[in-house]
């Protein structure tokens, strides 16, 4: 073979592997530039599996920060590390890395499983909202999570209305399968966020009382787990920290783990 | 003209034996014709004729020919052929009685058609040489002195049954022959083996004649209507309405479907071409628990000759109890949670699941009691059994015992209940299925390869035979139905399965991109019960992909989880083998008996109370059946027209077993006036079984010739020369001439 041979099967070569890299790429969606916690992409990320961490990528809310993002936080180490305990713990055939979703398109529909965090900071459009209605109505199920008090509340419900105008959300009774479904857990503590380190507090601004709410469909099977007042996010992101505590970690396992059960079951 | 040619009638051929009246033995004719055949060919092979080839052949077997008929005739050919003494014998000339023989073609009922065959020389002639007996027949035969008595008013043709008591009344009398004049309209469901083996057996020849058109000319007949005999309350049914009509090709009308003043279904058909059986499914909600009373019904077109067979009635049974599924899956997967939402909003059937959610951890839903399953998969055969239908989804071989394999395969095979398998990573090849014995109850041979689940998306294809079954109707219509199969969202994932068995259907099929299409949704029988195969575990998708408002997902496993359990039967399960007696009063129920783990019990009391259709009750025991451990029977006499109910209990002790229903329903005259236009292919397969003739009006002046050729009644043997029939001279003169006007044309006389 000549210079122009090697040259030339080089460059196949190069185009060839570059374009198997973009491929492999493409199959999920990145947003490095708004990656809150990185770690590493697993070595089999790209396992074909039964269940998928979807995390949703929503609009910031209207008194957000400029350039201010809030979806993304913890991400995504805190859904790597909480999917290596729900492989670990459970039969569920779960991918080891998330997937990023959004209300924007149909594609939704295949993630019957989304979770959102910092959802007191949240827009959602009319055609979201909407969206997200017939997802949930449908069968799909949504647990939100790390927001606290009065104002945060108010900024969730302002889009939580837009998707059900007419269903009320209520504090999940403790004899609710989705508390029973794997783990026991009729006994419950406030998971702290990791400014916890710093404060001592478990609880952020005036969330003190920690709350797991819900949204029912008509069959009283819980459509929208709310977790108010409490930080599974970070508990899931910061278990592998010497000092954030066992039990806060634990429980946010068993929670995320139940509800991902009860999701699949339900 | 075979008269003329051949000198005696073709029944003279039929019946006779051909025999060689010469002294010397056949084998010298035989050796004649072969010496005479090779001095012929040596002499056409020494001739120095200029012929060739195929010529000299042509000569030579001319030659031969005729010399062969030569010799043939100088040893004396004849018929040696069994006639009935003049005089001696019985001919049973039966005249069909009943309502249809009144119908009237051309200004004449068809009995008035008979009866001037009869008593304008048919019956004279045959008493010159017989005595002759008259029967008339519909329901029963009934020995009559006279034609004045018949009336044309019976209300069913029973051929069969008249003529076993037409044979019965003869039977130690010289019967030469039967001569039956009929349209062959029979309602009895034909003439059964045993009839016409015993007819056989005594050699009597049957000769038929057949009166009536063989076609009307505008009639619509609902030929039949099958319907299940029992469902599940609220299932969707289909009615095969099988109809045939002449006069009214390319014509709509509407097939209707009714519950008493309700209809429940009805559907508008375009006629085929005349003659043609054409067969239509409606589809029908079954409603609430119940014995039902179905009219089938086709509407009349303008002019129709006979309204009355326009209608058939059809008995159901629906079962308001709620039979129970039990699904055990391996792992927690969207399938699960979607299957359970759609049967959660069915009343008709109760899924019970357990799901293996950590490796030591079984999580059960819909179960009726604390204790249910919680040892985890039933060990016993009688804690399994108790459920009519079970799914099998992701989950290992290796995870049940073999006693319990055993008990999966036999919960289908002796149990009599639906088994469906899902596709997993675990599950079908996947789990080590295909060397196992539940191999041998899948309605696949699957394939022995462990990477046969791929989490790739695929089409979904209605397959032919899908097209026409209601498990995969979502649409009344077939055309539409089969467009929204076309439209079904991809599947998330499949599972390749290997070839279909023998005897499997595939009503679905999963079509991947790029890859050969296999069997997505397979259905068998297996042993009393039946099995199912769903080559997938993506059909969530079908919920999730569609707008809100859509049910397909929903509909098709309510329709798959009835289908799994509809024929499951319990541990008493009645059956009559004619749930509408046509004229007959004599019903059969048969009841199988078997305990919790579906053994048949051969030592239980089982009793029928019976409540007829002026609501009195009587009581009816059961025994048990020789040939068949387990199986008891009884027959009870329908004493008026209308519906039965019969509750059948089955005791052993005092405990109870188990107990079911039957219905059945006793029609009197409405059978006449089904398939009235003449059967005549049921009077010529019966005269040609017996070794008699079918007759049509016009050649009736033979019969009392042919008649004579019987072995039955007292015979005796006549010998028929048969070398100066005409057509021997003539074949003769037609060898020796063609050789001559050959030799003509090749130039060589």
């Amino acid at each position: 073979m000549g210079l122009r041979g090697w040259a030339a099967a080089m460059l196949i070569a190069t185009v060839g592997i570059a374009s198997l890299f973009a491929f492999q790429q493409r199959r999920f969606r990145f947003f490095q530039d708004e990656e809150d916690n990185p770690a590493p992409i697993p070595a089999d990320a790209h396992e074909k599996t039964e269940f998928v961490f979807a995390r949703l990528r929503y609009l910031p809310g209207p008194y957000a920060r400029r350039y201010y993002s809030s979806w993304p936080t913890d991400y995504p180490k805190a859904d790597r590390q909480f999917l290596q305990g729900v492989r670990r713990l459970t039969r569920i055939h779960a991918r080891s890395m998330e997937e990023v979703v959004d209300l924007d398109s149909d594609e939704i529909f295949k993630w019957p499983w989304i979770y959102a965090v910092e959802t007191g900071h949240w827009s959602l459009t009319d055609p979201q909202a909407s969206r997200l209605r017939e997802y949930l109505l449908k069968g799909g199920f949504l647990m939100t999570d790390d927001f606290h008090g009065t104002y945060e509340w108010e900024v969730f419900m302002e889009s939580m209305q837009k998707v059900f105008p007419d269903r009320p959300v209520e504090e999940i009774d403790s004899a609710d399968p989705i508390f029973h479904v794997l783990y026991d857990l009729s006994e419950r503590v406030q998971v702290p966020g990791i400014q916890y380190f710093y404060s001592g507090r478990p609880w952020e601004r005036d969330g003190v009382e920690p709350h797991w709410r819900g949204i029912y469909d008509d069959k009283r099977r819980v459509m929208v787990a709310i977790c108010y007042n409490q930080d599974n996010g970070d508990a899931w992101e910061w278990a592998d920290h010497p000092r954030y505590p066992e039990k806060y970690a634990s429980q946010a396992y068993r929670v995320g783990i139940n509800y991902i059960i009860y999701a699949m079951t339900h | 003209m075979f008269e003329w040619l051949f000198k005696y009638p073709a029944a003279v051929f039929s019946k006779g034996e051909f025999v060689l009246l010469s002294a010397w033995p056949a084998w010298v004719l035989a050796g004649a014709i072969l010496a005479a055949g090779a001095a012929l060919a040596w002499h056409v092979l020494r001739t120095r004729a200029p012929l060739e080839g195929w010529r000299r052949a042509a000569v030579w077997l001319m030659q031969a020919g005729a010399l062969a008929l030569i010799l043939v005739l100088l040893w004396r050919p004849a018929l040696s052929v069994a006639t009935l003494r003049p005089q001696q014998n019985i001919v049973a000339v039966m005249v069909d009685d009943s309502r249809s023989m009144g119908l009237a073609e051309n200004g004449e009922t068809r009995l008035q058609q008979a009866l001037k065959a009869l008593d304008g020389g048919l019956a004279a002639e045959l008493r010159k040489k017989f005595q002759v007996r008259l029967y008339r027949f519909g329901k029963d035969a009934e020995r009559v002195d006279t034609t004045t008595r018949l009336s044309g008013t019976q209300s069913a043709s029973r051929i069969g049954e008249s003529l076993k008591q037409v044979l019965a009344d003869a039977s130690g009398l010289p019967l030469g022959a039967v001569v039956l004049l009929s349209d062959g309209a029979d309602n009895s469901g034909g003439i059964d083996r045993e009839t016409t083996a015993q007819i056989r057996q005594r050699r009597i020849p049957v000769h038929t004649a057949g009166f009536g058109k063989e076609r009307l000319e505008r009639d619509i007949e609902l030929a039949e209507a099958a319907v299940p005999a029992r469902t599940l309350a609220g299932s969707r049914l289909s009615a095969e309405v099988t109809l045939r009509q002449f006069g009214y090709s390319q014509r709509r009308t509407r097939i209707r479907i009714k519950d008493g003043e309700r209809v429940l279904a009805s559907r508008e058909v375009t006629l085929k071409a005349d003659g043609a059986p054409q067969t239509e499914t409606v589809a029908f909600q079954a409603g609430a628990g119940g014995a039902h009373t179905l009219q089938v019904a086709v509407d009349a077109l303008d002019g129709e000759e006979n309204t009355a067979n326009n209608a058939l009635t059809r008995l159901i049974s629906v079962d308001s109890a709620k039979p129970r599924v039990l699904y055990i899956e391996g792992e927690p997967r969207w399938e699960f949670k979607f299957i359970r939402r759609a049967i959660e909003e069915d009343t008709g059937v109760e899924l019970v699941t357990m799901l293996r959610t950590t490796q030591n951890q079984i999580y059960r839903q819909g179960i009726s009691a604390p204790a249910e399953l919680e040892q985890g998969f039933p060990s016993r055969p009688e804690e399994l059994f108790a459920y009519q239908g079970l799914i099998v989804g992701d989950v290992e071989v290796s995870y049940f015992t073999p006693a319990q394999r055993e008990m999966i395969r036999e919960f289908a095979n002796r149990r009599g209940g639906g088994v469906l398998f899902l596709a997993g990573r675990a599950g079908l090849s996947g789990g080590g299925y295909q060397n196992s014995p539940l191999a041998e109850m899948l309605p696949v041979r699957l394939a022995d390869s462990k990477s046969t689940f791929h989490r790739e998306e695929a089409a979904v294809r209605l397959t032919p035979m899908g097209s026409l079954s209601l498990l995969c109707r979502l649409e009344e219509d077939q055309e539409q139905n089969a467009a929204r199969w076309k439209k079904m969202p991809l599947l998330a994932d499949y599972q390749e399965t290997g070839e279909l068995k023998p005897g499997a259907v595939a009503l679905l099929e999963v079509a991947p991109a790029g890859r050969r299409p296999g069997p997505l949704l397979a259905i068998e029988n297996y042993g009393r019960g039946r099995t199912f195969l769903f080559a997938s575990s993506g059909s969530w998708r079908w919920q999730m992909l569609q707008p809100l408002e859509d049910k397909t997902h929903e509909i098709f496993w309510q329709q798959m989880l009835r289908w799994l359990v509809a024929g499951t039967p319990g541990q008493v399960a009645a059956t009559t083998p004619k749930p509408v007696l046509s004229d007959e009063s004599e019903a059969v129920i048969r009841a199988e008996v078997r305990n919790k783990a579906f053994e048949a019990v051969p030592d239980a009391r089982v009793e029928a109370r019976i409540v007829g259709p002026d609501g009195q009750a009587a009581g009816l025991e059961l025994t048990p059946d020789p040939q068949e451990q387990g199986v008891y029977t009884a027959r009870w006499t329908a004493d008026r027209p209308g519906s039965f109910l019969a509750e059948i209990v089955a005791r052993a002790g005092e405990e109870e077993i188990g107990r079911d229903v039957v219905m059945f329903r006793r029609e009197d005259g409405v059978a006449e006036s089904f398939r009235t236009v003449q059967n005549r292919e049921l009077l010529e397969k019966l005269a040609e079984q017996t070794g008699g003739r079918y007759y049509r009006p016009g050649t009736l002046a033979k019969l009392p010739q042919e008649i004579s050729y019987s072995e039955a009644g007292i015979t005796t043997r006549e010998t028929r020369d048969l070398w100066d029939m005409p057509a021997v001279f003539l074949l003769l003169i037609a060898l020796r001439g063609g050789e001559w006007v050959l030799r003509r044309k090749w130039g060589v006389v």
